[in-house]
């Protein structure tokens, strides 16, 4: 395949177009390539010019043609005649009709404002003539390796052979000292300290650089830079935006878990897995270091999205915030924007409407959660112990109590009462929602550990004290299954609300139970605070939801110890919620529930005591008739070790993340409007275009774990390609593929793509190690070129597509401060932890702005551990291109404006890290002016002064010692003039930009 | 004076010099071809590929620039501009057994719940207006009411999103970003976008004004009242020059830097950035300085008055009039605090609305007058708007709820034919019942008479050509002269 550059093509068009038109033979300034190739010469102009009337989309098509499928193409037109005869440009109506002089049948149609230009029509005519072959998108190919014996397979071959096709001419390598502030700041996010500088230019070895590379894979802050990229691409935020900004529970300890993954360079196909199905996993990921439970904290970017607290429509709610989750997703992973099909069939892609909604259904089975933070391998072992230690009381109960006569075959008799769902007594319509009397948790889910995995059913309760079994317990689910302070969650089945009223039978201390509709989260008033009640009495009570307006949505109930303090988690040492059943009724509480029957048990199970309720109760007649043995010393250390043992269970950390709900299909929404649902459902799904996309999913829950299999397929030709995309161009500022966040057809073609196909195969072949990749590219003799631009590429190729010179690059905003903070040595390099508060000026002002600002020194830590609230957002940060956070942004502008300026030459904390500065230089000791100028030139630019710049230096001190004698100030005079000149280099491009 | 200039003094950049031949409105259109700045923007890079999608002004616009008065919380249309005397007929009568309620924010219908306020006719077109607003209703043969608006959302901040952005979600660039990224800025030393900030900023925060998927150099610009009125603009060098000499020296040094790494387009406009940065620090400050404005003017504006509030609010005008005679592109206004928080009376509907009214009212009608003296009013288009209207029916006993389903706006000034009504509500003012008019209307309108349509100002994102109107909007006609 032949792949010729096209950026420049409509520039010249614009330019030139008028010298092209004037007759005979044509003459292109880029001449038309020998072989017009479908995907990168003629699919461009299709999408630009044509696709809006004749693509995918069915709803807005025109004349019923199609120009995105070969048999649409080349179909009979509704009168007559085909749009592409392949081999016959003069047979083909395209071909006419773009050449068509008459306003009403050219095409485009004038008032689309779409024009074709004389090149154009030539590509498209040429390749007709050529027989019109058709590609599918390049991006939907599957990447090879052309050739995979070829002996330059590596970067610089392939990056070599366009610079030579074009004509250009390579920079040489770039000096050590620029190179090292490039991979420094590239690979970190900081200046390189000028020991490391001093060790690199002295190691003359054949190793250095490459020594160099390891040394700053290695370095923690690694971690800390490419964590902080991969938070632009899933909308990383604290809060919550909207009115009143709320917390996203435990939101930072997700950037601790990518700033720790990314250093222990998690394989990227792990870190998908966990993004997508952390909480799913078969063989979860534990950290090495502390043992607890990494894989589940992926989830956390579901949860960063925007949250409204009292939307009227709630349904509409849920629909925006699961397009959203749908937008970034599909963005984030796959460089695609499924979005855009929440309406209509994407106009240019082959995305279906009902691809949207396949995974519509995947997000709304998937149920917002904290989850434990502090969960661990530990805590795992032990809650297997405490079951072990469990059964074996049951099972020593049980063998003492065999030989004795209790008449238990008539127990054991079968109970033929039916298991019934609903009843009707004369008053009361009700129905059971969830019935705890038996063993089982009657088809709830229960998550953590705090709930075990089935009710008390039969748990003898014995005093730890005498040994004394008073009685089996009753059945009611508890989350003090094992102790208070446990977390977990304990939630419903989804049903339809046709009731006035939920009723929960409950019990507890500082606990809550909450009514989910539509999977609405942020419940409080107006409108929705009935739908959570603290649970805090010790003696049952009935707690009754009234949720009569919201007859016909769906909802389930979520019963968890602990509760949301303004939407934020926290559980108390000592809460825990009880309770026996939960019903939906109108009118009153039913005076009377029949309780749902279970079969009885066979003899079996009365060696575990799993038994039904009918018997435990006979049992503990016959206990209290004291006609069973009840004395049991031999278990008293068995009751204290499990009383030992629960304490370790107890958790007080927690995230924001999912757990996965009971599977939902989706209807289409009819213009995206959730009030005019299709009659069927959509199956849960993939992407139909994409390998895996036309087989439902099997999942009786989110289907979430066949997604991140579907992405992750091997043949899946996205993925891989996507993430070494992203790489490139944090290493370069540019992609290979210019629109990271788009591979589709509305996207950038790539400027090399066997390139990329190269580098996605061995990503994927070489373990989707993330550092392995950045090493092999930073290896390159591309990356290592200076900036110094040859005179002649600038005609041929003015934005550096081909890279013959490395681009210069501006420091990302967080690179600049953390880079301000590391010059004038402040910096405090402690890892994670919470954020430190926002600063907040006076032009910080509205609802939910926090009582207290931030330091304005933030600490002195780095940028990615200041706060970012949605509706407070750092200004220094936004002010460099920081995007704001609500859909991903693999790219971020580079903009250029005043108030950036403003920052450098007048905020205070630049000023304060100038007068830092000024203070360590002066506490060196004696220099001289040279090595004065020299140390700071060091740790600001990684090189030494120059002569010139020396004599700069002098005549600007001079100046301003010229200029104190003047004024009287506060300050020290010495350190007011280097405080200045230190400013003053803060002030320089040369800081703010990489060479 | 010698340091200013040499400071000052840096040969064109070559684009620069292209857009000064080519000169006048300062469009993105232009820039995105040739590299001209607006406001010391650099061109964003994704606009979309198509050349044909022209930006800039698409015709001969009415308007050159926008003061937009956002009145924050929601006023009562039933109060204001839109009278309905059925209300004072079946005053605390049940609204359920009148007509269908919808669901509200507070979900606490009360009764139906009659103006506290009269009515009157006023100037030649006889337009009632309500006593809240006896200065305004001396103006209404400028402004155009629209009766028959509707919002998409009955919560504060998602309306104020759809308000400001056209969407009621947050990240999409407000429509100031919008016009400035069409537009550009007329005065190089003055961002094109800003909001004054009256001392409430709106639900949802200064993402109302936040540029979204556009450059950073399209937000707004936040202007307070005080020592520093934009962020980070006063030098803090304990010395006189001693600023200009830094800059002196930067320059000399950044220029060497250029000097040696060749044509680096970013790094010459970072340079001349400095030089805007450095004009605004003047030019800034100066605009608050009233001392030249006459007594009369500022009696006009009521900045003599007894309320805080109005003197407040009326510095915020007269400060919105010198900006448009400096060539500011978009101007917001937001609220100033009264004791009763915005517009937004759930309760104590009488006392909060005659709060907010009384600290407005003067100013803008001062500014209505002002701005048609010196014959501004014919290029600049005044909008006066909340984000959705409040329920004919009390919320409790003397609120009342937010209504999405009818509100009352007007605009006056540039293209706009005054004296007009539009738009007609129920007898209840609950429902729009002709002529409905969304906020992409609004939006399509506002750009329409800036000259741009609303349908080719552009900008990809996302795989999709953006728009501040969406997929909706039409103009509309009935209001322009």
């Amino acid at each position: 395949m032949t792949f010729f550059g096209f950026r420049k093509v409509s520039v010249f068009i614009c330019l030139f177009g008028v010298l092209c038109s004037c007759g005979g033979p044509q003459q292109f300034l880029e001449p038309l390539p020998d072989t017009v190739d479908f995907n990168f010469h003629v699919r461009p102009i299709l999408v630009q010019n044509c696709y809006l009337c004749h693509g995918p989309d069915s709803s807005g098509r025109k004349a019923e043609l199609r120009l995105d499928i070969f048999e649409g193409a080349t179909a009979e037109l509704e009168d007559g005649g085909y749009a592409i005869v392949p081999g016959k440009p003069s047979k083909s109506q395209l071909v006419h009709r773009i050449n068509h002089k008459d306003d009403d049948q050219v095409m485009p149609p004038p008032e689309t404002n779409h024009k074709l230009s004389e090149r154009e029509k030539a590509l498209l005519e040429k390749w007709i003539d050529q027989g019109a072959e058709w590609k599918d998108h390049w991006a939907f190919l599957k990447p090879e390796i052309s050739d995979p014996n070829a002996a330059a397979l590596n970067i610089d071959a392939y990056i070599d052979a366009r610079i030579e096709e074009k004509g250009l001419v390579k920079s040489p390598l770039a000096n050590k000292n620029a190179l090292i502030r490039r991979l420094s700041y590239i690979l970190t996010g900081l200046p390189p300290s000028p020991n490391a500088i001093q060790n690199f230019i002295a190691d003359t070895s054949e190793n250095a650089y490459e020594n160099l590379v390891d040394h700053y894979l290695n370095s923690p802050a690694y971690g800390e830079r490419w964590a902080r990229h991969w938070m632009d691409l899933i909308r990383y935020a604290e809060t919550k935006g909207h009115e009143f900004d709320y917390e996203i529970t435990g939101a930072w300890k997700y950037r601790d878990y990518l700033i720790r993954a990314f250093n222990d360079d998690i394989p990227y196909n792990q870190l998908v897995k966990e993004h997508l199905a952390g909480d799913l996993l078969d063989l979860p990921r534990y950290n090495e270091k502390t043992g607890t439970l990494e894989s589940h904290l992926g989830t956390a970017f579901y949860a960063m999205g925007e949250g409204t607290h009292s939307p009227v429509d709630i349904q509409k709610d849920e629909a925006d915030r699961i397009d959203n989750i749908i937008d970034v997703t599909s963005k984030t992973f796959l460089g695609l924007t499924v979005s855009c099909a929440r309406c209509h069939d994407h106009k240019f892609d082959p995305i279906l409407t009902a691809d949207y909604y396949s995974l519509y259904g995947v997000i709304q089975s998937t149920r917002f959660s904290p989850l434990s933070v502090d969960h661990s391998y530990l805590k795992e072992n032990t809650h297997q112990e405490i079951q072990e230690l469990k059964k074996y009381i049951r099972k020593t109960v049980a063998e003492k109590w065999e030989g004795e006569d209790l008449g238990m075959e008539k127990l054991l008799v079968k109970d033929d009462n039916p298991s019934i769902k609903a009843y009707a007594t004369q008053n009361t319509r009700y129905n059971v929602l969830g019935d705890f009397g038996h063993t089982g948790l009657d088809g709830w889910k229960s998550d953590g550990l705090a709930f075990g995995e089935q009710t008390t059913l039969g748990n003898p309760l014995i005093q730890g004290i005498s040994g004394e079994l008073k009685s089996l317990d009753e059945g009611k689910v508890s989350s003090k299954f094992y102790d208070t302070g446990i977390f977990g969650v304990l939630r419903s089945p989804n049903f339809v609300l046709d009731s006035d009223f939920i009723g929960v039978r409950a019990r507890g201390a500082k606990s809550t139970i909450r009514i989910i509709i539509d999977n609405f989260q942020l419940i409080q008033n107006p409108i929705y605070g009935n739908l959570t009640q603290k649970i805090n009495e010790p003696n049952w009570k009935n707690h009754v939801f009234n949720v009569a307006p919201w007859k016909g949505h769906k909802a389930y109930i979520e019963i968890l110890p602990g509760g949301y303090s303004s939407h934020s988690y926290e559980l108390p040492i000592d809460a825990y919620v009880e309770a026996q059943y939960a019903i939906s009724y109108d009118t009153e509480w039913p005076s009377e529930i029949k309780k749902k029957e279970e079969s009885i048990a066979n003899k079996m199970n009365l060696a575990t005591l799993d038994i039904s309720s009918k018997q435990i109760k006979t049992l503990n007649n016959l206990l209290q008739q004291k006609r069973l043995p009840s004395q049991f010393p031999e278990l008293r250390p068995i009751v204290d070790s499990i009383n030992k043992l629960a304490l370790k269970l107890k958790s007080n950390s927690f995230i924001y993340g999912v757990s996965d709900g009971f599977a939902v299909n989706s209807p289409i929404f009819n213009r995206g409007n959730h009030q005019e649902p299709s009659e069927d459902s959509i199956p849960q799904g993939f992407l139909s275009a994409l390998p895996l996309g036309k087989v439902p999913f099997k999942s009786q829950g989110s289907g979430r774990l066949e997604l991140a299999d579907a992405i992750l397929s091997s043949d899946n030709p996205l993925t891989a390609r996507v993430m070494v995309n992203r790489i490139w161009h944090y290493l370069f500022g540019k992609g290979i593929v210019e629109t990271v966040d788009n591979f589709g057809l509305q996207g950038k073609l790539p400027s090399h793509p066997e390139l990329l196909d190269y580098l996605a195969v061995k990503f994927k072949t070489e373990g989707w190690s993330i550092k392995s990749s950045i090493k092999h590219i930073v290896l390159s003799e591309t990356f290592k070129r200076s900036t110094s631009k040859d005179k002649g590429n600038i005609q041929k190729d003015a934005d550096n597509l081909y890279l013959a010179c490395f681009p210069v690059r501006r420091l990302e905003a967080e690179a600049f401060r953390d880079g301000l903070l590391a010059t004038s040595e402040s910096l405090d390099s402690t890892l994670y932890g919470p954020p430190v508060a926002t600063y907040l000026t006076d032009f910080m002002q509205g609802r939910g702005r926090p009582s207290k600002s931030g330091p304005l020194n933030g600490d002195n830590r780095r940028s990615i551990y200041l706060e970012v609230r949605r509706n407070f957002l750092e200004p220094m940060m936004t002010t460099f291109d920081r995007p704001i956070p609500f859909s991903t942004f693999g790219k971020r502008d580079v903009t250029n404006v005043p108030s950036q300026s403003l920052i450098i030459m007048n905020n205070p904390f630049v000023a304060k890290r100038a007068e830092i500065m000024a203070q360590k230089l002066l506490a060196q000791g004696e220099l001289s002016f040279e090595d004065r100028i020299e140390w700071i030139y060091v740790r600001a630019f990684s090189r030494k002064p120059t002569i010139d710049e020396l004599g700069k230096a002098t005549e600007f001190i001079e100046m301003l010692k010229n200029m104190e004698h003047q004024q009287e100030t506060e300050m020290d005079e010495e350190l007011m003039i280097w405080k200045e000149y230190c400013h003053s280099i803060f002030n320089l491009k040369e800081f703010l930009y990489l060479i | 004076m010698s340091k200013y200039h040499n400071f000052m003094q840096r040969p064109l950049s070559r684009r620069e010099m292209l857009g000064i031949c080519k000169g006048g409105f300062g469009s993105l259109a232009f820039m995105s071809m040739f590299g001209v700045l607006p406001f010391g923007c650099s061109r964003p890079k994704n606009i979309a590929s198509d050349s044909s999608l022209y930006l800039g002004p698409h015709y001969m616009p009415k308007a050159k620039n926008v003061i937009f008065l956002y009145m924050d919380g929601g006023v009562s249309q039933v109060d204001s501009f839109d009278p309905k005397p059925r209300l004072a007929k079946e005053n605390g009568e049940d609204p359920k057994k009148k007509f269908k309620v919808d669901a509200t924010q507070f979900d606490n219908v009360g009764k139906i719940l009659k103006s506290p306020w009269e009515f009157k006719q006023y100037g030649e077109c006889g337009m009632p207006v309500s006593e809240l607003f006896p200065h305004i209703a001396t103006c209404v043969d400028d402004i155009a009411l629209i009766r028959s608006m509707v919002s998409n959302f009955p919560e504060h901040t998602n309306a104020n999103y759809f308000l400001h952005t056209g969407s009621g979600i947050q990240g999409r660039p407000s429509m100031g970003s919008w016009m400035t990224y069409g537009l550009g800025s007329e005065n190089k030393n003055i961002p094109g976008y800003i909001v004054l900030d009256g001392g409430l900023i709106p639900p949802g925060g200064l993402d109302n004004f936040k540029n979204g998927f556009l450059p950073a150099s399209y937000q707004a610009s936040i202007l307070r009242a005080g020592a520093e009125p934009v962020a980070n603009i006063r030098p803090k060098e304990a010395i006189q020059n001693l600023q200009e000499e830094k800059l002196q020296f930067i320059k000399r040094l950044d220029d060497t830097f250029l000097g040696k790494m060749g044509e680096v387009d970013a790094v010459e406009s970072a340079i001349s950035n400095y030089e805007l940065a450095y004009n605004m620090q003047s030019s800034i400050p100066e605009l608050t300085e009233f001392s030249e404005e006459s007594p009369v003017t500022k009696k006009l504006y009521g900045m003599d008055s007894d309320d805080p509030h109005t003197r407040g609010y009326a510095a915020q005008c007269l400060l919105a009039r010198r900006l448009v005679e400096r060539g500011v592109r978009f101007i917001e206004l937001t609220c100033p605090k009264v004791k009763a928080d915005r517009w937004d009376q759930h309760s104590n509907l009488k006392d909060g609305h005659e709060r907010n009214a009384h600290a407005v009212d003067q100013p803008i009608a001062g500014l209505l007058k002002d701005l048609k003296s010196r014959g501004l009013l014919e290029e600049t288009l005044v909008v006066w708007t909340g984000e959705f209207g409040r329920t004919p029916f009390a919320q409790g006993s003397d609120g009342r709820d937010h209504n999405p389903s009818a509100f009352s706006m007007w605009m006056a000034g540039a293209g706009i034919k005054g004296g007009t009504i539009f738009g007609r509500t129920d007898d209840y003012g609950y429902r729009v019942i002709e002529n409905e008019v969304t906020i992409h209307d609004l939006h399509a309108t506002i750009m329409h008479l800036l000259g741009i349509n609303h349908e080719h100002l552009t900008f990809r994102f996302g795989g999709r050509d953006m728009r501040l109107t969406d997929v909706h909007g039409h103009v509309i006609k009935d209001i322009l002269a």
